[in-house]
């Protein structure tokens, strides 16, 4: 069974549409990168998945159910913004990942943070907005999910930081689940991926592996995207 | 899920409400013990420092509501309608729990607010002999109730209770308008709090405007000749049928509310 | 061990390329027990399918081999190391003398500029 499937997705917000008729299918096992200029639809596929938003049209499935309450017990969502509430310290943040969610591997994600140098009593408040990004990430990547949909999880960090996201990514999730990393920095990503997803305009236009794109056109997805999007 | 939502919402809003209600405490044995100096008239900068102090303890019980107030309306705009929004709406909870949660603890605020208030002031009143006087008033009190008729006493307590429901049925209704408000407010693309205030608005003033068409609507029918022609109810009674017919009012202001929250949360919301 | 990734070729062939080149030079000896995927693939900054893929390529080709429960193993027979090795140094030949030849030079020219190379790194040897 997919764990994330979309049949005719539509979303349109007032006038303007956000998604037309998107079909796709992401199976178990497989790190996928929807890839996209800046408002594309990336990030209204992944609020959709996550129930954030509600389509005028078509279907969306998670895990084989519409999102909602059950879905959301086994995705795990990095939103592209802060979204840990920062009156918290790093202890009540692991408090509140494992109160709300069976799944919450607290011990993965104790020595994570200990091993970022954060200390328990710590309040996100009192973090930069990078060490913010990491231990929002090492909270999303310590759940046992069946989908990790993360939104531009490498947007504005920096390289040695970027590395840390990506091989945190890479250590932490479970083979029998499937990741999505929807970004425009796709050289920075290319490598981890299995599949990618191009994405323009509210429209899919190609579903691939990394390594057929390579062998048959002989270029790097990133050289793709940028022929495919060229302005 | 509720459990474990009300405890983080606690956690979320003890932090500060109980530092409030630690400055009550704090400014009202400051009053009690600046009340007994004053009385003794010896220091002019004393008395000035007691007036301070009382005027500390005036400022702590406005600062107290206000709080619980803008508590109920912060923690539902920014816990759900903010950033927080994407964390809280894709906890495996539902939106009625979400509701639920946000209404129980505010009101659960809002009490625990004026019963800090009334222990304040009684620290404040507190002088040698208080307490026996107290005491001595309460005695009077249940002696009080012992001479009453088995119905006055019946009355009494139905009164305290159906008023009791009342109070936290306002709470709850007035809470729900603002929830209404916010969420539908914040399913638009742009100015969601400006949209929040219209609906505000727009909302009070479609109720009284249907509340007064019912009255005119139930003038008009003559019902209460119809019904008080027959039947010839005691105060007491009248009473009852009031705040029985307030209490209505309010489940269904407040189911309108709730609905409108819910709709609005389920079916379009639009976080930024 | 250094991972260094091309744009032009798809990623699990330059994966068993690499390391191939651990095993010939030592980075990843004889007999010696290989890491895991998971963390090969950290390591590299790659998906642990490609990692996964690489390597099972490298069994077929009798380079690694597994026990079913202990991991994966480089190979202790070393002249399939010396052919592996062989083969690398051709690859590299070839991409050489490709280079060479479009260039426009002549099999004898190659021949003597490669002579003249070693030939100073032997007269530096020989000054110092």
């Amino acid at each position: 069974m997919p764990v994330l499937e979309c049949k005719g997705l539509t979303k349109r917000f007032g006038r303007a549409t956000a998604l037309e008729d998107v079909s796709l299918t992401i199976e178990p096992g497989r790190i996928v990168g929807l890839l996209g200029p800046n408002g594309s639809g990336k990030t209204t596929l992944i609020k959709l998945a996550n129930g954030l938003l509600t389509p005028e049209g078509g279907y969306i499935a998670v895990c084989g159910a519409a999102p909602g309450r059950e879905s959301h017990g086994q995705v795990s969502y990095l939103p592209e913004r802060t979204a840990i509430p920062t009156w918290m310290t790093a202890r009540q943040l692991l408090d509140f990942y494992g109160d709300f969610y069976q799944d919450f591997r607290r011990e993965a994600a104790e020595e994570m943070l200990d091993h970022l140098g954060i200390l328990p009593q710590q309040t996100i408040k009192q973090m930069s907005k990078g060490t913010r990004e990491k231990v929002q990430l090492v909270m999303v990547m310590s759940r046992a999910a069946k989908l990790y949909l993360l939104d531009e999880p490498i947007g504005g960090v920096d390289p040695a930081t970027r590395d840390y996201i990506l091989s945190t990514i890479i250590g932490n999730y479970n083979p029998e689940a499937a990741v999505v990393i929807s970004t425009h920095l796709i050289a920075d990503v290319e490598k981890v991926l299995d599949e990618v997803i191009f994405i323009n305009q509210g429209h899919v236009v190609l579903q691939s592996t990394v390594d057929d794109i390579r062998e048959e056109k002989g270029m790097s997805v990133d050289e793709l995207f940028r022929e495919v999007f060229k302005c | 899920m509720l459990r474990k939502l009300l405890k983080h919402e606690f956690r979320a809003t003890g932090r500060i409400m109980l530092p409030i209600y630690l400055i009550l405490l704090v400014t009202a044995v400051g009053s009690n013990l600046a009340g007994r100096g004053m009385m003794d008239g010896r220091s002019e900068a004393l008395n000035i420092l007691g007036v301070l102090i009382i005027m500390a303890f005036g400022f702590a019980i406005c600062g107290a509501l206000l709080m619980a107030f803008v508590l109920m309306i912060q923690r539902f705009y920014k816990n759900l309608l903010q950033d927080e929004g994407y964390l809280m709406f894709t906890l495996p909870v539902s939106v009625h729990q979400h509701i639920w949660s946000k209404l129980i603890v505010s009101a659960v605020w809002f009490i625990a607010t004026v019963l800090a208030i009334i222990a304040a002031s009684l620290v404040v009143a507190y002088q040698g002999g208080f307490l026996r006087e107290l005491l001595d008033l309460l005695r009077y009190f249940l002696e009080g109730l012992q001479k009453l008729k088995i119905s006055e006493a019946f009355n009494g307590t139905i009164y305290l209770v159906e008023f009791a429901i009342l109070m936290f049925l306002s709470l709850v209704a007035f809470s729900l308008q603002f929830y209404a408000a916010l969420a539908a407010g914040h399913s638009q693309a742009n100015h969601k709090m400006l949209w929040s205030v219209a609906w505000f608005f727009g909302m009070q003033f479609v109720l009284q405007f249907g509340g007064s068409l019912l009255m005119v609507g139930l003038n008009k029918l003559d019902l209460y000749d119809r019904l008080f022609s027959h039947w010839d109810p005691t105060p007491a009674v009248a009473i009852h049928v009031g705040l029985l017919m307030a209490i209505g009012f309010l489940i269904l202001y407040s189911a309108i509310f709730y609905a409108i929250t819910t709709f609005f949360l389920k079916k379009h919301l639009n976080l930024e | 061990m250094q991972w260094q990734f091309s744009n032009d070729a798809p990623i699990y062939t330059q994966l068993i390329q690499q390391v191939k080149v651990g095993i010939v030079t030592g980075a990843f000896p004889p007999g010696e027990r290989l890491p895991s995927v998971r963390d090969m693939a950290t390591e590299a900054g790659v998906n642990p399918n490609t990692m996964q893929r690489a390597l099972a390529e490298l069994e077929r080709d009798g380079l690694v081999y597994s026990l079913r429960t202990a991991g994966r193993f480089v190979t202790e027979d070393n002249t399939m190391i010396n052919a592996a090795k062989r083969s690398l140094a051709q690859r590299h030949v070839k991409t050489f003398l490709e280079a060479m030849l479009g260039l426009g030079f002549q099999k004898e020219e190659i021949i003597s500029l490669i002579t003249q190379e070693f030939g100073e790194e032997d007269g530096d040897h020989a000054s110092a």
